[in-house]
């Protein structure tokens, strides 16, 4: 069998350790992300999310438990630690405010640079990364600091993409936009899924966007797995994640909503499209009784 | 890791130095200062060890953490009782070699100047301790207040000041965030010589910039949005007021300045 992309055992990590202010941030989590999976983990602010995915590429170093990434122990030794930060991506929230070159391009050819790949190799990773990240060819000889807000956005993603990491983990990167441009960016994510067939952790607390692009779901509570299971299963828990400060999607507890009244349409419905297209069903389907 | 690095060294607290007015405290800190060194003998410096302690002790700060801001002198305190051991001569020779020459003055001397050192930054230790860098710099606004007659715009001094505190914490967390966004792509910060070192910095060092320019500009915008204007007409929130412990705490530092000058006439100097 494969070993899988990613493996987290028994992780645990302190801040303020040895103090008083001593919290666990990450409490005993293990995961498994298999080859080519898409993960979202999800969870109320404060749940521990970013700390867990900065142990990935060993920028943090767990106070218990192993990170490890295609089956070696990223700890191991340097050379491993060094691995790990090409083999996973890692775009943190708000990754605009990371970007520093004269131009774009050269902001896209940093990673692949710090790489020490050939120059016909990075320019070749520029291009594309630029393309699956919806960074337009013009935009490559700007400034950085003269693209808009979404640009930023999508130059600083391209900046890790270009890397061509196996497993890419984004925490909240449709943070602060507007919903459209949140669709437009899960969208572009799904794509670039789809054509390099890589692993993607997606980390949000905005259960619409996750549902429209994971396999898998975690759910993060205080520091702790708290469900693990696909998106429907774990969905379909509505109480349950309430409880935790989490809401399924609006569309959804309506469509849950309706159930209760007796009404039979399906419960895993996510975007307001499948969830016209459900009603229609149902409408037509009595008719035709 | 450099979010670990604490700057300012306020130690949160209820006592009765911490209710104390910031303005009383700056100002008795700096009479005690002052009488520090006008301190002759061993008995009325004495005194003001007893004072310090007695202070220490209704601060609630623990002993640890007034231990360990004399650590980064201790070196200073070792060189200057070594210099004065060596160079001040008189009274009972203990030990001769060549031209060194150990007396029982240099001995005292020694002594004499390293506990001074050690109270001077006590002192000032407390001080910081036990009042909140912002309500410092209020004391020090009003303090300073009369040089406005210079045309000196006190005030935008003060605010000044508050605003570069209040962001220290904020920068460190920002620079901890830029530091692993550029580590995540590969970017070496902790190895290599001097020049690759200061090199690569560079990634840090401009995203760093850009993002202080955009917070001051937000945080202008936001101060004149509630209607900022400097300091004229400005009232504030947190009125300080002096009350009897501020008065008893004053008339606790006069009679022990009293005291120095007492001790020192009765007993022997030593410098
Ligand atoms: N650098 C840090 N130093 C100290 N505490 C931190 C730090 N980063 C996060 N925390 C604390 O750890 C907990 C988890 O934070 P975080 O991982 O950022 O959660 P999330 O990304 O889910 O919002 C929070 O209680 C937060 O206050
Ligand atoms: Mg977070």
């Amino acid at each position: 069998m494969m070993a899988p992309a990613l493996e987290i055992k028994n992780l645990t990590h302190y801040y303020y350790k040895g103090t008083k202010n001593q919290i666990a941030a990450v409490e005993n989590v293990s995961l498994t992300v298999e080859k080519g999976e898409t993960l979202g983990i999800i969870g109320h602010t404060g749940s521990g999310k970013s700390t867990l995915i900065s142990h990935f590429n060993g920028l943090l170093k767990p106070d218990e438990g192993e990170v490890i990434v295609d089956g070696k122990n990223i700890f191991e030794n340097k050379e491993t630690l060094r691995q790990s930060r090409f083999k996973v991506g890692l775009c943190f929230q708000y990754p605009e405010y990371q970007l520093f070159e004269e131009t774009v391009y050269k902001d896209i050819a940093f990673g692949p640079k710090n790489m020490k790949l050939p120059s016909e190799e990075i320019d070749r990773r520029v291009q594309n990364a630029a393309k699956l990240a919806g960074v337009k060819q013009e935009l490559l000889n700007k400034s950085p600091f003269d693209l808009s807000g979404g640009e930023k956005r999508r130059a600083a993603i391209a900046g890790v993409m270009s890397m061509e990491p196996e497993v890419l983990v984004l925490d909240e990167p449709a943070a602060g936009l507007d919903p459209a441009g949140r669709l437009d960016l899960i969208k572009m994510i799904r794509h670039y899924r789809d054509v390099t067939g890589c692993t993607v952790i997606i980390v949000s607390h905005s259960m619409e966007d996750i549902a429209r692009i994971a396999d898998r779901v975690c759910v993060l509570a205080n520091a702790k797995v708290a469900m693990h299971g696909t998106v429907k299963e774990v969905y379909s828990k509505g109480d349950e994640l309430r409880s935790m400060g989490l809401n399924v999607p609006e569309i959804t507890r309506i469509m849950l909503m309706l159930r209760e009244k007796g009404i039979d349409v399906p419960a895993d419905i996510y975007s307001p499209d499948d969830a016209v297209s459900a009603v229609r069903n149902y409408i037509e389907g009595r008719r035709g009784v | 890791m450099i979010s670990e690095i604490t700057i300012g060294q306020y130690y949160t607290g209820d006592s009765l130095l911490h209710r104390m007015d910031p303005r009383m405290k700056f100002d008795l800190t700096f009479l005690l200062v002052v009488f520090v060194f006008a301190c002759k003998s061993f008995f009325s410096l004495a005194l003001v060890a007893m004072f310090t302690l007695v202070a220490i002790l209704f601060s609630s700060v623990p002993l640890k953490m007034i231990l360990r801001s004399i650590k980064p002198i201790v070196i200073i305190i070792l060189f200057t009782a070594v210099l004065n051991i060596i160079y001040t001569t008189g009274g009972e020779t203990y030990f001769k070699w060549r031209s060194i020459e150990i007396t029982e003055k240099g001995i005292n001397t020694a002594i004499f100047m390293a506990v001074r050192i050690i109270l001077l930054v006590v002192i000032s230790s407390l001080l910081t301790y036990t009042t909140t860098p912002t309500s410092l710099t209020d004391a020090i606004e009003r303090l300073l207040s009369p040089l406005s007659v210079f045309h000196i715009k006190v005030h935008t001094l003060a605010m000044m000041m508050t605003l570069a505190l209040r962001f220290i914490p904020t920068l460190i967390e920002e620079i901890d965030r830029i530091m692993n966004a550029q580590k995540a792509r590969g970017a070496e910060l902790e190895t290599g010589g001097l020049i690759a070192r200061s090199k690569a910095l560079v990634p840090v060092f401009i995203p760093l910039m850009v993002s202080s320019f955009r917070r001051a500009y937000e945080l202008a915008f936001a101060m004149t949005c509630r209607c900022y204007t400097g300091g004229e007409g400005r009232t504030r929130m947190k009125q300080m007021k002096l009350r009897a412990r501020d008065f008893l705490a004053l008339f606790t530092v006069i009679a022990v300045i009293a005291g120095i000058f007492v001790l020192n006439h009765f007993f022997e100097a030593v410098i």
